[in-house]
């Protein structure tokens, strides 16, 4: 029997052509912008902007290699670090740390994800419809039942403080200056574990099961409804730390900020390799998604093109993505 | 009556969702809640999204989803109001104003048709997932009206088109509604005595067994897009009347607000079913909870979210339930039928 | 010790009325085949599902290497060494096959974390049980029926099983796949494992059986050894009648062809494909999985678009470019898949019969409701569609008549040529014969039939003329007398 080589393997996989896409985009947006989107202080600009992005993805990845699809994680962010953070106003915590605002903002983010992990667990349902109910249900709890308030100039110290935290400094040729900020770290350490857990344990592989045949994990012996509660649970914690990353970053809680987020996030977890009917998908592709979404956002005025545009072609850009996977797809198939 | 009832058990359940509604804010809010401009209100709130409903029920029969189709008439509205408030100019008569509105008019209905066609084009050519598809041509369109628009709401329409949301009819008919009831009538017969609508009912069900007996699939996707975002952008041209002014990314709320209208109807996005009157006591009793929500100062517009979401995912559950139409809430299951999968996601 | 591996006595299962085993007795002896064989709904899955713990029984006792087991789970029964393997297969398509070889061991001894090495090994072990040999990094759907299928079964052995239960194993198999596979399950018998066989295709029963329990309306109305049964008997249990072999004679064929294909080709499918078809006769085109007969089929009605060579229906070239065209000409198609690619299941039995005739039965797009729900009844009444209502739901139905509804669509149609690809798979004995009569009949009414199978029985019965065609070329063809399974075989591995 022919044994299939690591470089056929490769070929086969999206990750490597988006990855190849990142690469050519690097090198046009270079040459177009005659050479400033590689200069420092623009690079920390998009590394910057994948924290947010970054982190929210990895959440979604792990809901759809599982076959899932999660509408809510933009709500369950929002109403978290809105009640974190007003709850740390009100009792005046995080004035020197952060960590209060943190560990209120993920307990409350996992026991939002724990009614959609009760709700998906025990129903078969389709999560779609499941999680776009938990959204509007758990939106009209932050603005209807608690009215949260935007906290901006208020917002406590330790929360602004960690936000500013800065790892080095660059200058650009031109002289111009930004920081690195520490919080990138926080992206780095979620993506090696999450990619731990989906390669290295058994939950992480219970989850491509459950993706790939459902009918079949249940038997060979997988708790298909204790793994989905517990994922819901862990994206939904994942959701509310990164709501909470966003505020340090953003200085400002401002419960309505996220609202639509998941339009851009799902797709370009898709963009990354994952497949919508589950089983597929990686971190190394997700991450590389993001960068490519990263890039174009922080690249419009380098190559002369209004800021407006971006919404358009980050949709563009996704587009094509989608468009090119799915006919990869359909050659796969045939 | 067996009969009877495995047809209409749904839409019974409907209606005493509806008269709970009604019995409970009658009971708390019983005088504000029945003086006649709290309906006429109703009356003139609903249709703008109703009719999105009826435009997205088409498409769910199918088997399909379009998320794309509010993003798509806010591009389409916004680039009629440009067009008209361009080319009205101060003196012009009324019946000069009325054509440049119609032109407007025109140019959206025609977008809209455009977007139908690459919504169909990309599901059926290319073979992506709608709900891919659509989310993608979503963003597309939001970023296309935000270039254009810079963000910014584009105002001065002209007096003879903001009355339109506003106008009654023989002093109690608002014109959207008749807008409304015009085209819940012609779908009801679409769905029911066209082949058109056989044909979705069909293809929802089983695109590929449609296709294997001589239906033209393509065609009939791309035509129900079209419908849809056509029903839409009709929609939105009644919402851009009663806010005289047009944005990227207004009514983006009325997306999830007519899955959820649908949903609750029992018009599952897996296709192949559904009843429009179904769809209608939905849309009523929607309008009824937000409005109501409304009559008490304390509580903010949000309520209604809350109720809805909390309403979508009890029914969800609840349809789990459904045994030939019949709630069947404490029933052992019979071992022998397969959990329910509702769909997978596509 | 008894020589019985399992033995089950008396065992009764109700569900909500549908007495679904009466009193069934079945036993099992260790390194035997085991048939357990009935038509659809005969409780044979039942009674498997009682075997494997799914369901529980309601009277009767279970004796397993003559222990009484009084309950028993899913995970019992794999502590005993019974393993199922279902008709799906139970696999991950989107794992490597390497992990759908560890991944049943590694959850029962409740690991947590992943260890690629310890999953080779018990890859290479589990492969090792039959001496098979495959890619470990490879992705599992991408494999054919037959590798996966070998896959499932190594990774049943992984559990030292006593008793492995196949369910259907056949039905997606090319005929060298089933030999391959009979192969495996002789190996595994001289080891020592029972292996218990659902199934019922008569050849295959008689095959590989050694022993063989038939199942009729949940009670078993046959059990003991396969030798010296006769074939007729075994059908006679199975049915509850007696079926015979009526071959089709074709009555009147007309002079001048109505189907004419010359040198039709299409790029890695087929190529230089000529025959032609005559009304009143049925034509055969038989091959293995792969041999591009149903491609050939999809091209004639508008579904691939040959690359070359030119079809001429009544004398006149035509290019068939849609199904919609296809109709037009007046062929229609019975695909090969029932369930994707023939009915719209939840939907009416009557909109199912006039899909095809919507264009017949409406005026400048409106529907005729009326003819529509007339006409389906009178489909309904010619075919003897087992249902009171035409306006129930297809899914109502058994798959005989199941399939009689996706004939009488097209038959609704004023037809010239029908296609019928795998025109009897997974149908009942009872109901096949019904469709092979229905057939013929209107063969010898004037209709221009072809029949796609690699059921060789079938193809002999049915036709009046064979095409045999072999990796995408035409290999053989052969009419009346010269039909026979052997002929046929002969030529087309």
């Amino acid at each position: 029997m022919k044994k299939s080589t690591a470089l056929q393997r490769l070929l086969k996989r999206t990750e490597f052509y988006i990855f190849l896409v990142l690469i050519a985009l690097i090198i046009v947006i270079q040459a177009v912008s005659g050479g400033q989107l590689l200069e420092p202080n623009i690079v920390v600009t998009i590394l910057r902007t994948m924290v947010v992005d970054g982190l929210f993805a990895l959440g979604c990845l792990l809901v759809m290699v599982s076959g899932g699809f999660d509408m809510s994680f933009p709500a369950i962010a929002a109403l978290s670090y809105s009640l974190a953070t007003t709850i740390c106003l009100n009792n005046g915590w995080c004035q020197t740390t952060a960590w209060a605002g943190f560990a209120l903002s993920i307990i409350f983010g996992a026991v939002l994800g724990m009614l959609n992990g009760v709700i998906i667990s025990n129903f078969a349902l389709n999560t779609m419809l499941v999680t776009l109910g938990t959204q509007t249900f758990f939106t009209g709890l932050s603005m209807g039942l608690f009215e949260l308030k935007e906290i901006t100039s208020t917002l406590p110290k330790g929360l602004r403080a960690l936000g500013e935290w800065s790892l080095f400094e660059v200058q650009s040729s031109a002289g111009l200056s930004a920081s690195m900020t520490g919080l990138f770290i926080f992206l780095i350490i979620a993506a090696i574990a999450t990619s731990f857990v989906l390669n290295k344990t058994m939950f992480g592989r219970a989850l491509y099961a459950i993706g790939g045949n459902e009918v079949s994990a249940e038997r060979a012996g997988f708790n298909v409804k204790k793994t989905k509660f517990i994922l819901y649970t862990v994206v939904g914690a994942m959701a509310g730390f990164t709501g909470m990353i966003r505020v340090c970053m953003a200085r400002q809680s401002i419960p309505k900020a996220l609202v639509n987020k998941e339009m851009t996030i799902i797709p370009a977890v898709i963009l990354g390799g994952a497949s919508i009917y589950g089983g597929e998908g990686s971190v190394f592709g997700t991450m590389t998604a993001i960068g490519i979404i990263s890039l174009v956002s922080n690249s419009m005025l380098l190559v002369g093109i209004d800021t407006y545009w971006e919404k358009f072609f980050n949709g563009l850009i996704i587009l094509i993505g989608i468009t090119i996977s799915s006919l990869q797809a359909k050659r796969n198939r045939r | 009556m067996k009969e009877l009832k495995k047809k209409y058990g749904y839409t019974f359940m409907l209606l005493i969702l509806a008269a709970i509604v009604i019995v409970f804010f009658t009971l708390t809010k019983g005088k504000q809640f029945w003086k006649p401009t709290v309906w006429q209100g109703m009356m003139a709130q609903f249709p703008e999204y109703g009719i999105m409903a009826l435009g997205l029920m088409f498409c769910f029969i199918c088997g399909k989803m379009d998320m794309s189709f509010m993003m798509l008439a806010d591009f389409a509205t916004v680039m009629a109001v440009r067009y008209i408030v361009a080319n009205v100019t101060e003196g012009m008569s009324n019946s000069q104003v009325g054509g440049v509105i119609l032109v407007g008019v025109v140019i959206a209905l025609a977008i809209a048709v455009v977007g139908g066609i690459i919504n169909g084009l990309l599901v059926t050519q290319l073979n992506i997932p709608p709900v891919m598809a659509t989310i993608s041509m979503q963003m597309v369109w939001l970023g296309f009206s935000t270039a254009l628009t810079r963000g910014d709401t584009v105002t001065g329409l002209p007096t003879l088109y903001t009355e339109i949301g506003h106008k009654q009819l023989f002093g109690f008919l608002p014109l959207p509604m008749l807008i409304f009831i015009v085209l819940f009538i012609i779908s009801a017969l679409v769905l029911k005595y066209t082949v058109y609508g056989e044909k979705i009912y069909m293809i929802g069900t089983n695109e590929k067994a449609a296709k294997f007996s001589g239906i033209d699939t393509t065609a009939t996707i791309i035509k129900t897009y079209v419908l849809c975002d056509v029903f839409a952008t009709i929609g939105a041209l009644i919402m851009v009347s009663t806010m005289a002014s047009a944005k990227a990314d207004y009514g983006t709320s009325y997306v999830t607000r007519c899955i959820l209208i649908l949903v609750l109807a029992g018009v599952l996005p897996n296709g192949g079913m559904g009843k429009i009157l179904n769809v209608l006591i939905t849309i009523l009793t929607i309008q009824i909870i937000a409005t109501g929500v409304n009559l008490f100062p304390n509580l903010n517009t949000y309520y209604a979210s809350l109720i809805w979401g909390g309403l979508l995912v009890i029914v969800l559950i609840l349809s789990t339930r459904m045994v030939e139409g019949q709630l069947v809430l404490f029933k052992k299951k019979n071992p022998e039928a397969k959990s329910r999968k509702l769909y997978k996601n596509d | 010790m008894s020589e019985y591996l399992l033995q089950m006595k008396g065992i009764d299962k109700n569900f909500s009325g549908v007495h679904a085993l009466d009193h069934v007795d079945f036993a099992v002896r260790p390194g035997r085949v085991m048939c357990l064989a009935g038509e659809n709904g005969c409780g044979k899955s039942t009674l498997v599902k009682i075997i494997s713990g799914v369901y529980t029984k309601d009277e009767g006792e279970v004796y397993f290497e003559d222990k009484l087991v009084e309950h028993i789970t899913p995970a019992e029964a794999t502590r005993l060494g019974i393993q199922v393997i279902y008709q799906d297969l139970s696999i991950f398509p989107n794992l490597t096959v390497m992990e759908n070889l560890a991944i049943n061991s590694e959850i029962t001894a409740n690991r947590k974390l992943v260890n690629r090495k310890r999953w080779e090994a018990t890859a290479k072990e589990a492969l090792s049980k039959i001496g098979y040999d495959i890619d470990l990094n490879a992705k599992m759907g991408q494999l054919s029926v037959a590798d996966k299928q070998l896959v499932a079964i190594c990774r049943a052995l992984l559990f030292n099983a006593k008793l492995i239960i196949m369910d259907e194993p056949t039905t997606a198999l090319t005929k060298k796949e089933v030999d391959a596979l009979f192969k495996t399950v002789r190996q595994l018998k001289d080891s020592g494992i029972a292996i218990m066989f659902i199934g019922h295709k008569i050849e295959e029963i008689f095959e590989i059986a050694d022993d063989v329990c038939v199942m009729r309306n949940g009670k078993n109305v046959f059990l003991g050894e396969t030798k010296g049964l006769e074939r007729k008997d075994l059908i006679y249990y199975m049915t509850g009648r007696e079926i015979n072999d009526d071959f089709f004679v074709p009555e009147n064929i007309s002079e001048k062809p109505v189907l004419e294909v010359e040198h039709l080709g299409l790029k890695n499918k087929f190529e230089d494909v000529s025959f032609d078809l005559r009304k009143g006769e049925i034509l055969g085109i038989t091959g293995l999985l792969g041999s591009g007969r149903t491609e050939l089929a999809l091209a004639l009605f508008g579904l691939e678009h040959p690359s070359e060579g030119t079809i001429k229906i009544n004398g006149k070239e035509e290019k068939i470019t849609s199904p919609i065209k296809a109709q037009n000409l007046k062929i229609g198609y019975v695909p090969e898949d029932r369930l994707t690619e023939g009915l719209c299941m939840e939907q009416p039995i009557a909109d199912n019969i006039e899909l095809a005739s919507l264009k017949r039965l409406s005026k400048g797009g409106i529907l005729k409701k009326k003819d529509i729900l007339a006409d389906a009844q009178k489909w309904v009444d010619t075919f003897k569609i087992k249902t009171d209502d035409a306006r129930k739901k297809a899914n109502t139905l058994s798959g005989g008549n199941q399939q009689k509804i996706v004939l009488s669509k097209w038959l609704a149609n004023d037809l010239d040529i029908l296609i019928l690809n795998g025109p009897t798979v997974g149908v009942d004995i009872g109901a096949k014969q019904d469709i092979h009569h229905l057939v013929h009949e209107l063969a010898n009414e004037g209709l221009a039939v072809i029949i796609i199978s690699d059921d060789l029985a079938e193809v002999v019965v049915n036709c009046s003329r064979v095409v045999v065609m072999k990796a995408g070329k035409i290999v053989g063809e052969m009419t009346g007398k010269d039909i026979t399974e052997d002929n046929i075989r002969e030529i087309i591995m």
